[in-house]
């Protein structure tokens, strides 16, 4: 290819008069949407359906995707089975408690934290030693642990993540998966045992089934 | 304990023939052994070898009992083809269903043959460990268990030498509670793992990567059970067992017996049959249908199939009950006389199986929701003109985006209700009455409309 002195200049300046003329990149949003790919997922937001319920079944599997853990829950989970207790309303209390001890000098005391801080671990310690410290046994750990407190109290899901290095969203998310763990002691003293969640819709079922069959109420089997 | 129902005297007992020669004390290893329990793994290990166990296995045409229907001696072999420091071999216990009970009866009656199974596939695959999973309802079972593993470990049958081969199996009784979805094998083996229970995307199935990622056999405490009958009697004897006429002998996943739960209005309880058994059989084994006639078989539990009373001579198959629009699935057959309404009934199952779902694929969690909110408005008389074709739609894509079998079969209830009961579900659309006069439709409770008969 022969060489033609300015040839290097003429294309410049072509390129540049092309890029002149040509629509801008400026998107006139809202009455213009950009065209993005099909995966984008922008902000990240819980969405609430036509009832007014909240869709998030806090399945705890954004939180355990989430490479630096920034995503967590709080409030009751939409089935209404018990409350999330890490989010929001404890961070902000651990933050009101910090900044109280830098104005005044002592903590405040607020009595609707008071279950998230205060935890003996030794029962948790020795169910932990008993499983070598492993998060492989998690869900034997986390059924002893509510054998011994009665419930799962969130201090004793953190202490379990401190101490094995398991995620605090994958302790969580295991453990909000079964019916037979809880979160919360029972209110009254005469509460069906933890397990009961699972029996009791089973036994719903079989209920449900007879009568829908016009059968007695006895058991199968 | 349950007990099983007697059966013709020429239908073979393959998971439970020895139950009767034990059933004074089901603990006892000693009286066990004298009625021929361990006595297949004595021959695994002396002569057969583990190569020569798998294709024993692959030979009989031995189908896993958990619905999937895959050749037993093929996942084994699988699973003992992949080098790897470390193999499982899982036996899933676990009855989802409520209404089910047959991996119980079964350890319950014979401990020994479910055992020696473990045994079997973990020497054949040459796992080390073995884990026994079932439901953490019943202690007494669980402790029963545990005490016949420690026996069997003292005996030798079990532990770090089994029967002096040198070879170690170590078996763990691991009882498990608190979902539904627990009887799907890769939401079994997550629990296990002590990871929140939700079903994995296969393949890579659980023989490539399974427990902790290393390569596990799962199977079904009724496959493991037909194992030492296998290597006993010959894989021949067990290949000339069940089948279908549909497909060639000794070929196909209809080889074998199975437990089912029989449930109507004269009789309950479980028996064992072989595969390709009429319906009207089964009928037969629960007692007939008592004084009314029979309206419908609810095949397969909470994620089976209705079928009606024409459909009597189909096979009790897998191939059979899937063209039928049912499956095996818990192994539940219930009979529905004319006292029940289809509509009713298929609302009912898909609630159940929509509670009960994990929600981890948005069709299932959502649209199981959407099926079951349809069955409603039908048995409640406002329907919308959309419905019927709403639930064939739903149900098509349900099935075609699907993770696990649950999914897969959790619309079968309205599915097979609209094939075969289109006349009674459309007097509730068309006519806002129930025939069965089990459903309230609004239009009916104000008086606009008059019910069947009853």
């Amino acid at each position: 290819m022969s060489f033609i002195p300015g040839i290097g200049l003429v294309r410049g300046m072509g390129l540049t008069l092309r890029r002149f003329f040509q629509p801008k990149a400026t998107i006139r949003w809202p009455e213009e949407k950009a065209d993005v790919a099909p995966k984008f997922r922008g902000r990240l937001q819980l969405l609430y359906d036509e009832f007014g319920t909240l869709k998030c079944e806090t399945c705890f599997q954004c939180a355990q995707a989430c490479p630096i853990e920034c995503i967590d829950m709080g409030g009751m989970d939409t089935k209404g089975r018990f409350h999330v207790h890490w989010g929001p309303p404890e961070t902000y209390g651990e933050r009101r408690e910090e900044s109280a001890l830098r104005r005044s000098g002592r903590p405040v005391a607020d009595p609707a934290y008071a279950r998230f801080e205060t935890l003996d671990p030794a029962a948790v310690d020795e169910i932990l030693e008993a499983h070598d410290y492993d998060p492989r046994d998690l869900l034997a750990i986390l059924e002893e642990t509510q054998a011994a407190y009665g419930y799962l109290p969130v201090a004793a899901l953190k202490h379990i993540s401190r101490v094995t290095g398991a995620w605090y969203a994958t302790i969580y998310g295991a453990a909000t998966s079964y019916r037979h763990l809880r979160f919360e002691p029972p209110a009254i003293a005469s509460a069906a045992p933890a397990g009961e969640g699972q029996r009791e819709q089973e036994a719903g079922y079989r209920s449900a089934l007879d009568a829908a069959l016009g059968y007695g109420s006895e058991r199968p089997g | 304990m349950s007990t099983f129902l007697a059966t013709p005297s020429d239908w073979p007992l393959v998971l439970t023939g020895r139950a009767g020669a034990i059933a004074a004390d089901p603990t006892d290893l000693d009286k066990a052994v004298a009625a021929g329990a361990f006595d297949a793994l004595r021959v695994v290990v002396r002569d057969l070898g583990a190569t020569g166990t798998i294709a024993t296995i692959a030979a009989s045409g031995l189908c896993g009992r958990g619905g999937a229907g895959i050749q037993t001696g093929e996942s084994w072999r699988a699973t003992a083809s992949h080098d790897t420091d470390q193999r499982y071999v899982v036996a899933n216990a676990y009855d989802a269903d409520p209404g089910v009970h047959v991996s119980a009866a079964l350890l319950g009656a014979d401990p020994w043959t479910v055992i020696e199974g473990l045994a079997i596939a973990a020497f054949a695959t040459g796992a080390t460990e073995a884990i026994l999973a079932l439901r953490a309802d019943d202690m007494a079972l669980v402790t029963m268990l545990e005490g016949a593993v420690l026996a069997a470990e003292e005996a030798g049958f079990l532990g770090d030498d089994v029967l002096g081969s040198g070879h170690r199996v170590t078996v763990t009784v691991r009882p498990v509670q608190g979902a539904y979805m627990l009887g799907e094998e890769t939401v079994l083996l997550r629990a296990l793992e002590g990871r929140r229970g939700q079903p994995e995307q296969q393949p890579p199935y659980p023989t490539e990567r399974g427990l902790w990622e290393k390569p596990t056999v799962i199977d079904n405490v009724q496959t493991l059970a037909a194992v030492p009958w296998i290597i006993r009697e010959g894989a021949d004897r067990f290949a000339a067992i069940g089948g279908t006429t549909a497909e060639p002998r000794g070929s196909g996943p209809d080889l074998g017996t199975v437990l089912v739960q029989l449930r109507g209005p004269a009789g309950a309880g479980i028996a064992e049959v072989p595969l390709g058994t009429p319906l009207r059989a089964l009928v037969d084994l629960a007692g007939g249908v008592g004084s009314r006639p029979l309206k419908a078989l609810l095949v397969g539990g909470p994620t089976g199939g209705i079928l009606p009373a024409d459909l009597l001579d189909t096979p009790y198959a897998v191939e059979e009950l899937r063209e039928a629009g049912a499956q095996i699935g818990s192994g539940s057959v219930v009979i529905a006389d004319d006292r029940a309404c289809v509509v009713d009934l298929a609302r009912l199952l898909t609630r159940f199986a929509a509670d009960q779902a994990c929600g981890k694929t948005i069709p299932c969690r959502i649209g199981l929701r959407r099926l079951a909110e349809i069955g409603d408005r039908i048995a409640e008389g406002r329907p919308r003109p959309t419905d019927p074709a709403l639930i064939g739609d739903l149900a098509h894509d349900i099935v075609a985006s699907a993770l696990c079998d649950h999914e897969r079969f959790a619309v079968l209830p309205l599915t097979s209700g609209m094939r075969y009961f289109r006349s009674e579900i459309d007097d509730h659309l068309l006519r806002s009455a129930c025939p069965a006069g089990v459903c309230t439709p609004i239009a009916m409770a104000a008086g606009a409309a008059t019910p069947g008969p009853r």
